[in-house]
């Protein structure tokens, strides 16, 4: 077997030193379960984006974004796949338990996949704010990740998150230089997304958050939460649309952008499955996964036992 | 269910290289996961998929010995050291 540490302060030293955990280390349990809670949320996460996003194949406007969005969600739903594989390695939950946990509301995914895309709009505004926050949060883990298996595989999540970034950026662009109505459109779901999108980041990390400690974040969560207030706030106005921040002022001193405070209460409410649309997203997500069972079964030659499944 | 290991490598370049691994029910599976999961933008154009339970693991007491044998090296110190000498002595 591969190393092991006799005390925690040997391991902290060996993660201060820019060591990397690979998934047969005999890593300390508190570790082991910081890392995995952590990767299963990032892959909730994606299964629940790529879910919304499927949504969206039918009314998406348009041959060429039609295809760009049903690569979109093949790409996330891929993501999910490679991000179970690596939680699922660290022997806390099967993919099995993974998946029934958060399908019977009992485990997390991202706060912005608890709120309802209405108007193709709110996609173009999810696809460019809250890929971005994603992208920043995961460039940020990808970095400096002291945990092997996630970061080689956040490698290749990041290149194709860059994509629909981008994708993201050219449809807001094409909605900006539009007409009155389609920049109305945006500006609407700019209203209720921008919040949502900057609470993804999270209040301000505490200071003995051993995800820091631990060198699974490499970067606190303000300073990630900030990067993006900086860059898509005069972004946007650039565009001429309006932040929807009623204590949105420039300090001319500093040179930055301060959105003023923040609420933290509608995140808190995501995160208890409370959000406005957290029951009809479960909902739906476990019902897709019932309707899906018989492909399972035949992949798996009719063997009931191997359904979904674990080991 | 098995639990497959991923190689990718581009032609005429680098190694076979682990990239991951995944969970599929049959060998065709995987490999349709593999090529969707893992080269989805042409990142390889080989491709290998290997059922974990069939990869032979070497322990790293196996292993261990050959990182303590200096004599298989030779940093060529000793040699350049008699060349130069060699060299001043014609001058």
């Amino acid at each position: 077997m591969a190393r092991s540490w006799a005390t925690m302060a040997d391991f902290e030293d060996f993660l201060d030193g820019g060591g990397l955990v690979e998934v047969d280390d005999d890593m300390p349990d508190a570790y082991r379960r910081a890392v995995f809670a952590f990767i299963e949320m990032h892959a909730n996460s994606e299964l629940m984006g790529g879910l919304t996003e499927r949504d969206w194949i039918p009314k998406t406007p348009g041959l060429r974004h039609k295809m760009a969005v049903l690569a979109k969600t093949q790409d996330e739903i891929g993501h999910g796949h490679l991000l179970y594989m690596v939680a699922a390695d660290l022997g806390v939950k099967t993919r099995t338990e993974m998946l029934e946990d958060l399908f019977a509301g009992r485990s997390r995914f991202h706060n912005v996949f608890h709120y309802r895309a209405v108007t193709w709009g709110d996609q173009v505004a999810i696809a460019f704010l809250v890929d971005a926050a994603a992208l920043i949060s995961q460039q940020a883990v990808f970095k400096n990740c002291s945990y092997g298996p996630y970061k080689r595989i956040l490698r290749r999540i990041i290149a194709e998150e860059g994509f629909h970034m981008r994708l993201g950026e050219d449809r807001m662009m094409r909605i900006a230089e539009g007409t009155a109505r389609q920049r109305a459109l945006f500006q609407e779901s700019l209203d209720r997304w921008f919040w949502p999108a900057l609470q993804l980041f999270g209040p301000d990390s505490k200071p003995d958050d051993v995800l820091l400690r631990w060198h699974i974040k490499s970067e606190r969560n303000e300073v990630l939460r900030d990067r993006w207030v900086q860059k898509f706030v005069p972004m946007l106005q650039g565009y001429g649309f309006t932040i929807p921040a009623p204590d949105l002022r420039w300090d001319a001193e500093a040179r930055r952008w301060d959105v003023g405070p923040i609420d933290w209460a509608p995140l808190k409410r995501t995160l208890a499955q409370g959000g406005p649309d957290s029951a009809r997203r479960i909902r739906e997500a476990a019902d897709n996964w019932e309707r899906t069972a018989w492909v399972r079964a035949a992949l798996s030659n009719g063997d009931a036992a191997a359904d979904g499944a674990g080991r | 269910m098995h639990v497959y290991e991923v190689f990718t490598k581009r032609d005429g370049r680098d190694e076979f290289r682990h990239v991951g691994a995944l969970e599929a029910a049959t060998d065709e599976l995987a490999l349709v996961l593999a090529r969707e999961g893992y080269l989805r933008r042409a990142e390889g154009d080989r491709l290998w998929v290997v059922r974990r339970d069939h990869v032979i693991v070497a322990d790293d007491n196996f292993v261990a010995p050959n990182a303590d044998k200096p004599h298989r090296h030779h940093d060529g110190a000793a040699v350049a050291a008699r060349r130069k000498a060699s060299r001043q002595s014609q001058q």
